[in-house]
């Protein structure tokens, strides 16, 4: 009887000893956020992402969906001189509609066991990011990091800045410090896991390469450094040097798996030179990359303002250890099939403002090389030109490795500028109620050149003609997608555009502000293709005109309603010389309603549009489209 | 590198248009108010480090001058900092005004009568306070967050403040400035000699603290995206640079922010001066 009874008294003061030892959670910060997507269209795929990976089948790409997501992330203060966070995230891919989906994926196709989905059904929480911050303090040493970045320390042109859903995929080790008190100097340096996926040919650092029968990817890795100099006031140089390594084993290395020499004799039997087992396998460089630029920013005056950029870009690849993606894939590559090295320069003017009168005036010169390439670079989310360009939007980036996926119809289109050479004006008008913004540019090409080695030399990503529908696009062309965003190389090209934009905006005093937009641009688009004959000379004349009005109709809530229209004509849009070319018209009508509400911290958007689309093309089928399509994301942070 | 062929009339045109449109296009001004600050004073109360994301460069929150501008049935604020404007987040994607980084609040004084207006700042500044007898009445917000988002977070979190906040009809980022214009209505009529200035600048924080209006807050240490060199509570000022002493740019205008900056957690708060201009 006495026993239980002090275990109990020990146990009730246990418990009062206890009691008091909560987690400290003063040490940490955490933000949550709960993003729900609701996907919607007129067709019968099914699935959380317009456009999904063009490559690998996925699971989760589709029009027809809702799914959610939860991160959380973490932030953890050790000490007054290092700082943990990690981040932790749901895979986005189980629509609500799938239910019990436990993860399994037992079945060859989809069922209502609950276990035929797979893990991107399974909505399983991932660590996205985990990294430690040391905060030194002294020898004017800023930070040291191990662990994840976004890599935006150093510009699009060298090692770009990851795009968003990626952006704690990048990992590696960091250092930001400065030298002198008044932090003239300021450097950076990082040493980055290279990604296993799109950096480097065949879009990885060795898997997939037919050439490789045992890809090794764990030993890749960038090297970067950025140092900037505040030369004076107002006045400040930055360079940005990068490379990036690729290495794979030796197969001649007798220790390596699959050697071609695993007993050091040849094939007669006679021992190699130099040849032996010493537990220490040889790594040879697959592919190499070297992109530095040397950038300057002046301010003339508070209101004027210089900036420039020289750069150089360069390549090796191996071609023992690459196979040639350009002859074995369709043309479809991220890099040039040689050694590699040019240049790209870029001047932009800028006067804002100056006379107080509400105009300012842009104006860029760029010039960038025909073998310029960012393996490395920005693949979405940045744009190093001033210019609309053809695309709008997006911008235009120095890469054959654009990434114009996992993107919704809503989303902006990046093209690839590689080759670039001309100019662009800009004068826009702010003040008061008033926008008002013009644009010219012209473009020329040292992408120019006839009889261009497409078949085993530079990619022309197979689809190369016409003028691109970014909002109609998808992967198997079968829409007539137009010109891929990456295909800067052509077998024959003679080619120049011209580029003309103008936009202008009014606020009218009803309500709580009645906004109108217009915008209208036109592009002539030129490219005398063979210069043998006048028969393949392409011509394309594309007008575009879209029109918004917006009005809020409440704190935090606003209504807009769009209208688009665009006519293209293209004189011998698509074909061959031996089969011909043939004239297409385009003509194309987009309005929609969008619907923005801010509520106690919780974002709505809402949007719907109707496309209609009719295709006259010459020697094809003509073709039409009445698409229906809607968008709504409803976010919470917290 | 191929040599460039233009097409040289359309050029030719443009230019023209341009120095034509120019000078007709010159729009007067009414009476101005300027303010300065002196430069490298970007710390808050002298030890306040910015964020380690290498998004926030140098001199980006830098206060070097405020200009106030009667233009008609408008007033114009023109904010310049020390160093250009930049939109890294891609303000568009969030009905933002063309900038992404810094957020500057312009607290106005009316009557520089104690006892009336506020105190306090809005949500979202730490434990900085102004004096009774320069209480603000007034406070115009030039912030990358478009027009929405601004009153809905004022709605939200300002309580009795919200109907002396002023969201400006537009906001827009010009080389090194940040420019809004407000109609002279909301103000409570023209900019008059006697009326009191301060422009705090902060960082505009799109996923902010629970009761913070769109600010970032301030910590021990910097971390990504968070400025360093206070403290993990709220006795800090989450101010990065203001105006100061006379508001001249002088030098010794630093000295004075870091003065009037300086807290102590438990006993000391910081203290927001109201610059009331010579007439």
């Amino acid at each position: 009887m006495r026993r239980p009874f002090l275990r109990l008294c020990c146990l009730i003061g246990a418990l009062c000893l206890c009691a008091p030892a909560f987690a400290d959670i003063g040490k940490f910060e955490i933000d949550g956020r709960i993003y729900s997507k609701h996907l919607y269209q007129n067709n019968d795929s099914q699935g959380l992402v317009g456009l999904g990976n063009p490559f690998w089948p996925d699971t989760i790409s589709g029009n027809n969906g809702v799914g959610s997501e939860l991160e959380l992330n973490i932030r953890g203060k050790v000490s007054s001189f290092v700082e943990t966070g990690a981040r932790l995230a749901s895979r986005f891919g189980e629509r609500w509609h799938d239910w019990w989906e436990s993860g399994n994926s037992l079945y060859d196709k989809a069922n209502t066991s609950g276990d035929s989905g797979g893990m991107n059904s399974a909505s399983y929480m991932k660590l996205r990011g985990t990294y430690i911050q040391v905060l030194p303090g002294f020898l004017g040493i800023d930070w040291l990091r191990a662990g994840s970045s976004d890599l935006a320390m150093f510009n699009p042109w060298t090692i770009g800045k990851v795009r968003y859903i990626d952006r704690d995929n990048g990992r590696g080790y960091f250092a930001s410090g400065h030298i002198g008190d008044d932090a003239t100097v300021r450097y950076q340096l990082g040493i980055i896991a290279l990604p296993k996926l799109w950096a480097g040919p065949w879009w990885s650092t060795g898997i997939g390469d037919p050439a490789l029968s045992n890809a090794f990817w764990s030993r890749d890795w960038a090297y970067a450094t950025s140092v900037r100099v505040q030369v004076a006031d107002g006045t400040a140089l930055r360079l940005v040097a990068t490379t990036t390594q690729d290495l794979e084993v030796d197969l001649s290395d007798p220790d390596a798996v699959g050697s071609k020499n695993p007993n050091c004799l040849d094939k007669l039997g006679n021992a190699i030179p130099g040849c032996q087992n010493n537990h220490a396998v040889d790594l040879l460089t697959r592919f190499a990359s070297y992109n530095s630029t040397l950038d300057f920013e002046s301010d003339l005056s508070d209101t004027v303002r210089l900036t420039g950029l020289v750069g150089v870009s360069a390549q090796n690849i191996n071609r023992n250890l690459v196979a040639n993606g350009v002859a074995r894939n369709q043309g479809v590559s991220p890099v040039v099939y040689k050694d590699t090295r040019d240049f790209a320069t870029t001047l932009r003017f800028a006067a804002n403002d100056p006379f107080d009168s509400g105009w300012s005036l842009q104006a860029e010169y760029f010039n960038i090389g025909a073998d310029w390439n960012a393996i490395f670079g920005a693949r979405r989310e940045a744009d190093v030109l001033l210019t609309d360009g053809f695309v709008g939007g997006g911008g235009q980036l120095p890469t054959l490795n654009l990434a114009n996926e996992f993107i919704d119809f809503d989303d902006q289109w990046v093209e690839s500028c590689i080759g670039w050479h001309g100019g662009t004006g800009v004068l826009s008008f702010d003040r008061d109620d008033n926008r008002l913004k013009a644009e010219y540019s012209f473009i020329g090409y040292n992408t120019n050149q006839q009889n261009r080695d497409v078949d085993t030399i530079y990619p022309d990503f197979l689809h190369g003609d016409g003028f691109t529908d970014t909002s109609l696009y998808d992967y198997a062309n079968v829409t007539d997608r137009g010109r891929d965003p990456r295909s800067v190389y052509h077998r024959n090209q003679d080619r120049r555009s011209q580029i003309a934009m103008i936009s202008a905006s009014h606020q009218f005093d009803v309500g709580r502000g009645l906004d109108v937009e217009f915008k209208a641009k036109y592009i002539r688009d030129e490219d005398f293709r063979s210069l043998t004959t006048a028969d393949d000379d392409y011509r394309g004349d594309i007008l575009i005109g879209r029109g918004r009005v917006a009005v809020p109709v409440y704190d935090g809530v606003k209504v807009s309603v769009f209208g688009q229209m665009d006519h293209w004509d293209e004189q011998k849009r698509r074909g061959t010389l031996q089969l011909g070319y043939g004239n297409d018209t385009t003509d194309k009508q987009t309005a929609g309603v969008t619907l923005d509400v801010l509520f106690g911290g919780m974002k709505l958007r809402y949007g719907l549009e109707y496309v209609h689309k009719v295709q006259g093309r010459e020697r094809e089928p003509d073709q039409l489209w009445n698409v229906w399509r809607s968008k709504a994301t409803i976010e919470a942070n917290w | 590198m191929s040599r460039l062929r233009l097409p040289i009339r359309k050029p030719l045109v443009f230019l023209v248009f341009v120095s034509l449109a120019v000078p007709l296009c010159a729009w007067a001004a009414g009476a101005s108010t300027t303010l300065s600050d002196p430069a490298d004073d970007d710390d808050g109360p002298g030890s306040y480090k910015y964020p380690t994301d290498p998004v926030y460069k140098p001199k980006s929150f830098d206060l070097r001058k405020v200009e106030i501008t009667d233009r008609g049935d408008d007033v114009e604020f023109r904010v310049t900092l020390g160093a250009a404007l930049e939109d890294p987040w891609d303000s568009k994607s969030w009905d933002g005004n063309g900038f992404s980084l810094p957020f500057v609040q312009i607290y106005i004084d009316t009557d520089h009568q104690k006892g009336k207006g506020f105190v306090a700042p809005l949500p979202g500044l730490g434990s900085a306070r102004f004096a009774d007898d320069e209480a603000w009445d007034k406070v115009v917000l030039l912030s990358p967050q478009g027009k929405s988002r601004l009153s809905a977070e004022l709605r939200a979190k300002a309580g009795g403040m919200k109907g002396a906040a002023v969201v400006p009809k537009s906001t827009r980022a010009s080389g090194k400035a940040i420019v809004a214009v407000v109609k002279k209505a909301d103000l409570g009529g023209a900019p008059a000699a006697g009326w009191g200035y301060q422009a705090v600048v902060q960082s505009n924080e799109g996923f902010p603290d629970k009761g913070d209006i769109l600010t970032r807050r301030v910590n021990e240490i910097a971390g990504a995206h968070r400025f360093g060199g206070g403290d993990d509570s709220e006795c800090d000022p989450h101010v990065i640079d203001i105006l100061a002493g006379s508001a001249k740019g002088d030098k010794s205008e630093a000295a004075a922010q870091h003065k009037t900056l300086a807290y102590t957690c438990g006993s000391k708060t910081a203290h927001l001066p109201m610059i009331y201009p010579a007439p």
